[in-house]
């Protein structure tokens, strides 16, 4: 069996929970997605520009000293190297290359750590589409870098002032945003969520990373025991994951942003914190109060900070395919501070949640292949890593 | 109990042999807070409604425009709940026979339980149920419900819907299709598109039920021009206005509803 199924589910979860007015433009896109991701053209067209422009494939590098510290070998999928620093880039340009045969003139996309706008910004340049990129202003606070990006590539960055101000909001306003002008614009959904086909379609073009990561341990003869990879709405594990599916020996972990702890409440932990519900177009695992209004998600990584997740994962969470756990602000740190001195990798505070699972999974990984997807590099994160650091020792001088 | 006929479909019967236009006022349950949305309800009915849409408030309305967004808001602070919302109804159905529907989003019914929530709309008397979120191909989980309790699911079209999606719509319809005016979010406009009227008699022409026409409405000018042609129309975000304006004068709410809801009745005559 195939998921989703023709009608965009995967099992009870997915499908297309939107506005009437939006509903020609997904069947349409729909359709469209249909016909062309199997045509030799539109696979030989996004293949040269993955290749040339973002400069895959990515490297799958062997940590050395990380390896060491565990007594295991970890692989690292280097997506941080990835053109515009993160796995974003696999999907914009797919999707803009979609846009552009449809005839679209616009592009619009929500962001939260700014990654996805960044890439969006720039596949926008590249095919020379108007982009609008919606933003929450908590987001564009601590993204600041990624929001001049976004700016100097051409793109127009509206502040989201409404509910948490974050993703969550960003993405009601991009839904509202398509409503008004879905006639001319195309809604460039950035993560393996929101109404189907997106979370389909969003896996399918970040599958190329599980699908290197095949070929790349194949000229080693090398065959991975365990996969880990970060989970907000869950593109990049989708993506790392996906291919690995049928091979049952192959383990996986979704790590999840624990925030201040899943018994703080304060977290963004959608499957180990939540429960099932529907938001942005699908059914799947959210963030929600008793009367199923949805509550404030909370992680430091601005790109997990998101009361949802990809209906995909809800599917093989209730399945236990995958195994989803959580990584709290706090660990990631470490973990982001170990990574930057053992291996020289500066990684997104996001990929950093991935790295910090290690530790919870020392016993288990011993001897083990495992890949960690490295899905974004954490220039853009220096201002709240020097917050942390700052912070720590400030109560080091007050002791 | 379950009544034969739907207060709905009843209403829209008896004013279409009169030749009549239907006037469905919107507000939200608990703005600005439950007593006097509760008094906005009954101004309403006393003052020319034939029915009533009540916004059962959500976190996350993405449909919606500034207006009705920040009335949500205001009423979320009052934490409404189902509950709430269902005795709300129960009390004015105790005064009035005035149909209700129920407008929300999907999540705060599936969270209630979706079977629960059939049974609770029915004991409180509500008539016809909108999720803005839930097109038909979602729909069925709900309706297998609400059918059983005679209440009308109402559906939406839409600017943009072709020939396949208005005859899968009116397939699906129970008393009247709620005809989304422009395409965008809820608030009010002071010009609509020319393209209402003949969007209306393509429905027609499929289907032979009610249309309503809501979304952007805000003046008796603008009904006055689209009775001609629309079974109701509903206004929602103008009036909505009415009370972000006065928020510290409840009493002026109430009386600058009902004066506009006047207007818009005489309209209608």
């Amino acid at each position: 069996m195939k998921y989703p199924d023709n009608k965009g589910h995967f099992g009870v979860y997915g499908g297309r929970y939107i506005s009437e007015t939006l509903m020609p433009a997904i069947l349409e896109l729909e359709e469209f997605y249909k016909k062309i991701k199997n045509s030799k053209e539109f696979k030989d067209e996004l293949r040269s520009y993955l290749k040339n422009y973002a400069g895959r494939p990515t490297p799958l590098y062997y940590a050395a000293r990380l390896s060491k510290l565990y007594s295991s070998n970890i692989y690292l999928k280097r997506e941080d190297l990835n053109h515009t620093g993160s796995h974003k880039l696999n999907n914009t340009l797919g999707q803009a290359l979609l846009a552009v045969k449809m005839g679209k003139k616009r592009i619009i996309a929500e962001t939260g750590a700014g990654q996805h706008g960044v890439a969006t910004a720039t596949v926008c340049a590249l095919f020379n589409i108007e982009c609008e990129v919606f933003m929450g202003i908590k987001d564009i606070e601590r993204q600041k870098q990624n929001v001049l990006r976004m700016e100097v590539l051409g793109a127009k960055v509206t502040p989201v002032n409404a509910g948490s101000s974050t993703l969550k909001d960003a993405m009601n306003e991009a839904i509202r945003d398509w409503i008004t002008n879905v006639r001319t614009t195309y809604y460039m959904i950035g993560t393996a969520a929101g109404m189907h086909p997106y979370p389909e379609m969003v896996r399918d073009f970040q599958s190329v990373i599980g699908k290197e990561v095949l070929k790349e341990l194949k000229q080693i003869d090398k065959f991975p025991d365990i996969l880990i990879a970060c989970i907000g709405g869950g593109s990049n594990a989708i993506g790392l994951f996906y291919p690995f599916l049928k091979y049952k020996e192959v383990k996986m972990y979704g790590v999840e942003a624990g925030g201040f702890g899943l018994e703080t409440g304060r977290h963004a932990a959608s499957i180990s914190g939540g429960k099932p519900g529907v938001l942005h177009g699908n059914k799947t695992y959210l963030l929600q109060d008793e009367d199923g209004r949805i509550k404030e998600a909370h992680s430091i990584a601005a790109g997990l900070d998101y009361p949802g997740v990809g209906p995909e994962h809800s599917f093989y969470a209730d399945k236990k395919r995958i195994i989803y756990d959580t990584i709290t602000d706090k660990e990631a740190i470490e973990a982001f501070r170990l990574l930057c001195r053992l291996e020289g990798i500066i990684p997104a505070i996001e990929s950093s949640h991935a790295v910090a699972y290690l530790d919870k999974i020392k016993n288990e990984i011993k001897d083990k292949t495992v890949i960690i997807n490295l899905s974004g590099r954490g220039d853009k994160d220096m201002e709240t890593i020097a917050a942390s650091i700052s912070e720590r020792n400030g109560k080091t001088v007050l002791q | 109990m379950v009544n034969n006929i739907n207060k709905i479909d009843e209403l829209f019967a008896n004013y279409k042999k009169a030749g009549k236009t239907v006037f469905i006022p919107f507000i939200s349950i608990g703005d600005p807070d439950m007593e006097t949305s509760f008094n906005i309800a009954k101004a309403l009915i006393s003052n020319g409604a034939d029915m009533i849409e009540l916004g059962y408030p959500f976190s996350d309305p993405m449909a919606d425009g500034k207006v009705i967004q920040k009335s949500y808001e205001r009423a979320l602070k009052n934490r409404v709940t189902m509950a709430d919302a269902f005795n709300f109804v129960a009390r004015l159905k105790e005064i009035s026979e005035t149909p209700i529907i129920f407008f929300t989003y999907y999540n705060p019914i599936f969270a209630h339980n979706t079977s629960e929530f059939a049974d609770g709309a029915s004991a409180a008397g509500i008539d016809g149920v909108l999720v803005v979120d839930l097109p038909p191909e979602e729909s069925c989980e709900l309706k297998q419900f609400i059918d059983k309790k005679n209440i009308d699911q109402i559906f939406l079209l839409a600017p943009t819907s072709n020939m396949s999606r208005i005859k899968l719509i009116t397939s699906y319809a129970k008393g009247f299709v709620y005809y989304v005016s422009v395409t965008g979010v809820t608030g009010a406009r002071k010009s609509l598109p020319a393209e209402m009227r003949s969007k209306v008699e393509e429905i027609r022409n499929i289907k032979d039920i009610p249309v309503g026409i809501g979304f952007g409405i805000s003046s008796p000018e603008q009904t006055e021009e689209i009775k001609n042609y629309a079974d109701a129309i509903i206004i929602g975000s103008k009036i909505i206005q009415f009370i972000e304006n006065n928020l510290n004068d409840k009493k002026n709410i109430i009386k600058s509803i009902s004066e506009f809801s006047c207007s818009i009745k005489s309209s209608l005559m």
